[in-house]
């Protein structure tokens, strides 16, 4: 068992690790994910007793102190005790040896067996990795990425070592071999205590049990890997996974805003978190045990913004929304898809109470909604299906947009028409006078939109509830409003319900999708994982209904059989 | 290597043509450029035009070429009429010194600089760098040849321990082990002046290149194994620093000829240098030439010496 308790290193005054806390038991492998600079490295070196830094804290290998060892105690640690996988691949291997030499150089030097042996068990470790016996001989100069790789691998078993650290070990190789190195190292890590240490995920996640999120020099969430993966609850987390280019996930790629710095007071994520409060920037929040994972957050991981519970809306004896439970969490997209009809528009007004629900609750930022205050308003905004409906035609475009900064109060007359204009240029309409002075009534459907688009983002809301926003729009417009959504998003944690039919559009935009059929919610879950392996035959439906740009027959005889079945329940009066 | 050894082959085509071509090339009478107008005043005209029959200075310059190798190839570079003895002779004479005094000078100062070089950059920053470090750039700053005046006026002059010059002892008829003894004590002065001249050149490339090497990941890996220090410092950053110090050493040669050629006039050393200096006052060219000719050969030859040792020690080298 290895543990970790309060490990600080700083280089000069530069703290890089500022306390961890971590325990490795015995045959279990960790991965340490984090972006580059976040200290990964140096925790690895640390534990192998090279920091150049100042190290404080402890680190005890089978009871015993590794950071008070003698420099010839550590000497003897290394590689008997832990080995490690460095991370420039190219570079780790002394030029002027052989492979064979290198990977034998430990073993003699410990004295752990005769020559003779030692070149033996050379033969057998290359063999373990892969390699031919051949590779013995070979300078590095002559073997490729991959096979320096799998010598280092077998140079870091040669003396059969309880821990072994692997420092991105695939992040020089080409997808190929890189598959083939994970899995030798899955092979390699069966029985062994193993430290990935990687800003790759699918690494993390093809290889580890157990993850650590590190930013920093914090540990900010720490937990099973999987669990980490599918629902990451620590922002860096979750900003983490959105920037990770992979096959898994759906959503267009999206980043962390800012970039790392070294934050002296409270918690080190705070210059880039969307959810911070005032205490985010005084404390630094504690690695506490949440349900199935630790999360270092002052306020528990990423937050609910809204949340139903039951909403009941019957018009007449019609089921508009039937116990709908949604639950939306801080910047994310849910998107609430389903055929015309299905209640979602009814769900989105009784939201923004524009109609009463009969039955159920709304919770707002943790609280009971009863009656919605200005306050409300000035942090939730809707964009309507039928802008017409919503902007008067009285009003002049330039009007239309300033008139909820004129109902919050916000700047005076001058600025409000400069954040009027900066609005509109964002969802790409022109902000000459003859435009901000014309009538909405005159515009175009797709003119209009926007304009009801710039009305809604003009005062920085929080949550936005769209319903179909960008219908009307052509493809072209639609993508750059898609666009700017998401990077609002990115930058302020924006948090979306996006209502919409096209399921394509759900599929890029969305965090998390919620089916909606005849006023109920049917299905519910992140996105890839609905739209991958969906479980209600209606999902399925809709999915195959989606536009594809494929020209196979296949498509379109595609039978949506569940709709059949519907239709025919409505025909007989069911 | 074929291609090196091609590229031998041309330089040393190249040097030959050049040392042919350049006299003859000069405007003005081509006997006075190949044995200079003092020479000349002293010749009788039978000796004129022996040497223009010679020479074949009358014929076409392929002629001239071909007249020229052949007796390169009798080892025939000339007739000195100042020693009034054949070049190649001289040269002989003088060739064994300065290939003990530069050849040892070299291989020293390289080795020492090379130990001290490593010593400092594994060490850098501590106090044993700072003292190398300070005691060689203070030796930097003295000229060559002051560096032997200085060995000279305090070990000869003062102290009387060595010789104050000659590279033996003359008419004492020694041989075997008395001899050798007698050579290095001649030997002792000009080769430290020459050494000591040489080393902080080897040194700082030697101590720089460690420094980069400390850095580089291997080195990290060879500590992550867990190896004493003694077998990082040598198998790993030795090993690895001795490449760049050959490859400058192949460049330091001429240099190290030049320097040695004021520390023999220094110490009245009869090697090639005290050789090339009377015959500058005399005008003697041929014997100019020739030497000119076998210094140049010389370089290429440690060059070639260089390549082949390179390729011992690295194997990405093919
Ligand atoms: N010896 C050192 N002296 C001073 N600063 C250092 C030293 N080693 C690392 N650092 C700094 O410490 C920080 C963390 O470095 P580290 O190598 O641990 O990052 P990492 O998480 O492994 O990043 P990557 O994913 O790019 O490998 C960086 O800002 C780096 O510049
Ligand atoms: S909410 Fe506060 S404590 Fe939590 S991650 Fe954001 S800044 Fe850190
Ligand atoms: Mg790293």
């Amino acid at each position: 068992m290895l543990k970790i308790n309060d490990l600080k290193v700083c280089y000069g005054n530069y703290r890089i690790l500022k306390g961890i806390d971590l325990e490795i038991r015995q045959g279990e492998v960790l991965s340490i994910v984090g972006e580059s600079g976040t200290g990964k490295t140096t925790l690895a070196l640390t534990l192998l007793g090279l920091c150049q830094g100042k190290v404080e804290g402890k680190v005890t290998l089978e009871d015993e102190n590794i950071l008070t060892l003698s420099e010839d105690e550590k000497r003897t640690l290394r590689w008997n005790k832990i080995s490690i996988v460095f991370q420039d691949v190219a570079r780790a291997l002394n030029p002027l040896m052989t492979a064979g030499e290198q990977i034998m150089e430990p073993m003699l030097e410990n004295k752990l067996y005769s020559l003779e042996k030692a070149k033996a068990r050379v033969l057998t470790l290359l063999k373990e990795v892969g390699l031919s016996q051949g590779c013995a001989d070979l300078y590095p100069h002559q073997l490729s990425g991959g096979e320096k790789q799998r010598v280092l691998i077998a140079m870091a078993l040669a003396n059969n070592p309880e821990v072994i650290i692997l420092d991105e070990p695939t992040s020089a190789l080409d997808a190929i071999t890189r598959v083939e190195i994970l899995k030798l190292l899955k092979k390699i890590a069966a029985g062994r205590t193993v430290i990935v240490v990687t800003h790759d995920l699918s690494v993390a996640a093809k290889l580890s049990q157990k993850m650590a999120v590190l930013y920093s020099g914090r540990i900010v969430e720490l937990g099973e890997t999987k669990k980490l993966l599918q629902n990451p609850k620590h922002p860096y987390t979750r900003g983490l996974l959105r920037s990770f280019p992979n096959m898994t996930t759906t959503k267009d790629l999206q980043g962390i805003p800012g970039r790392q710095e070294n934050v002296l007071e409270g918690c080190t994520f705070h210059p880039r978190c969307t959810q911070k409060i005032s205490r985010c920037e005084q404390e630094v929040p504690e690695l506490e045990q949440q349900a199935d994972r630790k999360i270092a957050c002052h306020r528990g991981g990423i937050v609910t913004l809204l949340e139903t519970r039951d909403l009941v809306k019957k018009y007449n004896r019609v089921k508009a929304l039937d116990k709908v439970s949604i639950e939306l969490v801080e910047g994310e997209t849910l998107a609430v898809v389903g055929q015309s009809g299905s209640g979602k528009t009814t769900l989105a007004k009784c939201l923004m109470g524009l109609e009463d629900s009969e039955s159920g609750e709304i919770f707002f930022n943790g609280s009971k909604l009863v009656n919605r205050k200005k306050e409300f308003y000035k942090q939730v905004q809707m964009i309507f299906q039928t802008p017409q409906e919503c902007i008067s035609h009285r009003l002049n475009v330039l009007d239309a947009v300033i008139e909820p900064l004129n109902i919050q109060g916000i700047g005076s007359r001058e600025e409000r028409k400069e954040m009027a204009k900066k609005a509109l240029q964002e969802v790409q309409l022109a902000v000459d006078d003859s435009f901000l002075k014309r009538y909405a009534h005159y515009l175009s459907g797709g003119e209009i939109q926007r304009v009801a688009i710039a009305r809604a983002l003009v005062i920085n809301p929080k949550l936005i509830i769209a319903d179909e926003p960008t219908s009307a729009l052509d493809a072209s417009v639609q993508a750059k409003i898609i666009r700017l959504l998401l990077d609002i998003q990115e930058k302020r944690g924006l948090t979306m319900l996006f209502i919409t039919h096209d399921i394509a559009l759900a599929r890029k935009i969305s965090d998390r999708v919620a089916v909606m059929l005849s006023g109920r919610i049917v299905e519910e879950g992140p996105t890839c994982e609905v739209f991958s392996s969906p479980q209600h035959p209606y999902t399925r439906d809709l999915l195959r209904a989606a536009p594809e740009l494929s020209s196979h027959y296949s498509q379109e005889t595609k039978t949506l059989q569940y709709c059949q079945v519907l239709k025919l329940q409505e025909r007989s009066g069911y | 290597m074929k291609k090196k050894a091609l590229d031998y082959l041309l330089a040393f085509i190249i040097i030959i043509s050049l040392n042919f071509l350049l006299p003859r090339l000069l405007p003005g009478d081509p006997l006075a450029a190949i044995y200079g107008e003092e020479a000349l005043i002293a010749m009788t005209s039978e000796l004129e035009a022996e040497l223009i029959e010679r020479f074949g200075l009358d014929k076409s310059l392929p002629e001239q070429f071909i007249i020229y190798l052949s007796s390169l190839l009798k080892a025939d570079l000339g007739y000195s009429y100042y020693y009034e003895t054949s070049v190649t002779k001289l040269i002989l004479g003088a060739l064994p010194w300065t290939l003990l005094l530069v050849g040892l000078g070299l291989v020293l100062s390289t080795l020492l600089g090379f130990i001290l070089g490593l010593e400092s950059g594994w060490n850098r920053g501590r106090w044993q760098d700072k003292g190398i470090l300070t005691g060689l750039m203070l030796l930097n700053g003295f000229p060559d040849f002051f560096i032997g005046i200085l060995l000279l006026l305090v070990f000869a002059v003062s102290l009387g321990i060595f010789p104050l010059s000659g590279a033996l002892t003359p008419y004492t008829g020694l041989s075997g082990f008395a001899l050798v003894r007698d050579i290095l004590w001649h030997l002792s002065l000009p080769l430290a002046a020459v050494v000591l001249s040489e080393i902080t050149a080897s040194y700082l490339l030697t101590r720089t290149t460690v420094i980069t090497i400390l850095g580089e990941p291997f080195i990290l890996t060879a500590r992550a194994k867990g190896l004493k220090d003694t077998a990082i410092r040598y198998r790993h950053v030795g090993k690895n620093s001795l490449l760049p110090i050959l490859t400058r050493t192949g460049i330091r040669v001429g240099r190290i000829f030049a320097g040695a050629i004021f520390i023999e006039i220094v110490f009245a050393y009869p090697g090639l240098g005290v050789l090339i200096f009377n015959s500058l006052m005399a005008r003697d060219y041929p014997v100019l030439q020739g030497i000119f000719l076998l210094v140049a050969i010389g370089v290429l030859a440690t060059n070639f010496i260089v390549d082949l040792l390179y390729k011992k020690i690295d194997p990405r080298v093919v």
